[in-house]
């Protein structure tokens, strides 16, 4: 394994960032809502929270 | 027939079994995040409490609880009866 | 194995019977990218996953699945509730009610009854982890659709809800995703 910029070190995993793939990035464990809301919201995670907003009209 | 109470503990239940799901997915893909582990652990004790406390008072959720005589599992409602 | 646990992920409630809107929602009891096609693909591919977190995250998130289709099949049933014979077919649900009564047949919005056809499994970790990312997009657009096909605020409570989990579910798939190339990356899996 190459230690070039192209690696990309995540919560300890390592793996060559090449063209031609797709890659996530890992989350982190941060702040989290508390049950009620998480509930409501469909998320424990406020960063991965994304609530649907209607498109308005072109 | 349900009561208010019913559905209100039910609910809480359904809020702390979620952070429950929700963080035993988070540790599927970080098995070593320590923060996380102890906040389901924590969240899964919790869980237990309440169910606990909803049986004793409403009856089984699962049929692996202990139920009086008649058995109480069968009984309404069923989720997808209940108004929320 | 399995348990039942008597009791919904997410209080469904609608306003009132709307049997036009409880037909739109079959595309997510029994269509392409619905919440059975979802269960059954995760709970398919898991047997072919190579590394730990991988097989706990499609067993996981497709028992997950299986809540969602209840959830999906709570507001069919709630949305139908007391319906007629005329009512259902007003609403372009005569053709259903004619072969399932009030029952709830996974088949999609059109009628179209579900098939092992809408899902794959390869046997390629990459291959079944890329489809599932794709899954879960498809399925976050159903719903934004359905959301945009309603003004019941208990539906579309829901259905947000379930939108947010296609978004919580495609993260964690990508960490499966990356977890599954770093082990393939090692040496003694380079082929």
């Amino acid at each position: 394994m190459s230690n070039s910029e192209n690696e990309v070190k995540m919560q300890n995993l390592s793996v060559e960032y090449r063209l031609g793939e797709a890659y996530i990035p890992f989350q982190s464990y941060g702040k989290i809502f508390d049950p009620r809301t998480a509930l409501m919201n469909g998320t424990l995670f406020p960063e991965l929270y994304r609530p649907y907003r209607v498109r308005a009209e072109l | 027939m349900y009561s208010k109470d019913m559905v209100n503990l039910l609910k809480e239940i359904m809020a702390v079994d979620f952070v429950v799901y929700e963080l035993a997915l988070f540790l599927d893909t970080h098995p070593n995040d320590r923060r996380a582990l102890e906040d389901h652990n924590n969240f899964a004790m919790k869980s237990r409490q309440l169910r606990e406390m909803f049986e004793r008072k409403y009856g089984p959720l699962i049929l692996d609880s202990v139920s009086e005589f008649p058995y109480q599992y069968i009984n309404n409602p069923w989720p997808w009866e209940i108004r929320y | 194995m399995w348990y039942y646990v008597k009791k919904l992920q997410y209080p469904a409630n609608v306003a009132r019977t709307d049997l036009g809107m409880a037909k739109f929602l079959f595309a997510q009891y029994g269509g392409p990218d619905s919440e059975l096609s979802a269960s059954i693909r995760y709970l398919t591919q898991r047997y072919t996953m190579p590394i730990p977190q991988a097989k706990a995250l499609l067993t996981d998130i497709g028992t997950e699945e299986l809540a969602h289709w209840e959830i999906i099949g709570t507001l069919i049933y709630k949305l139908t509730d007391g319906a007629t014979p005329e009512q259902m077919r007003r609403a372009g649900l005569g053709d259903h009610f004619a072969q399932h009564d009030n029952a709830l047949y996974p088949h999609d919005a059109a009628g179209v009854p579900w098939t092992a056809a809408y899902i794959q499994a390869t046997g390629d970790p990459i291959a079944d982890l890329h489809e599932n990312l794709a899954a879960e997009q498809k399925a976050r657009a159903t719903y934004e659709h359905l959301i945009s096909l309603t003004d019941d605020p208990g539906v579309i409570a829901t259905l947000a809800f379930l939108r947010e989990r296609e978004i919580v579910h495609f993260q964690r798939f990508g960490e499966a995703l990356m977890l599954v190339k770093e082990y393939m990356d090692k040496p003694k899996h380079v082929f």
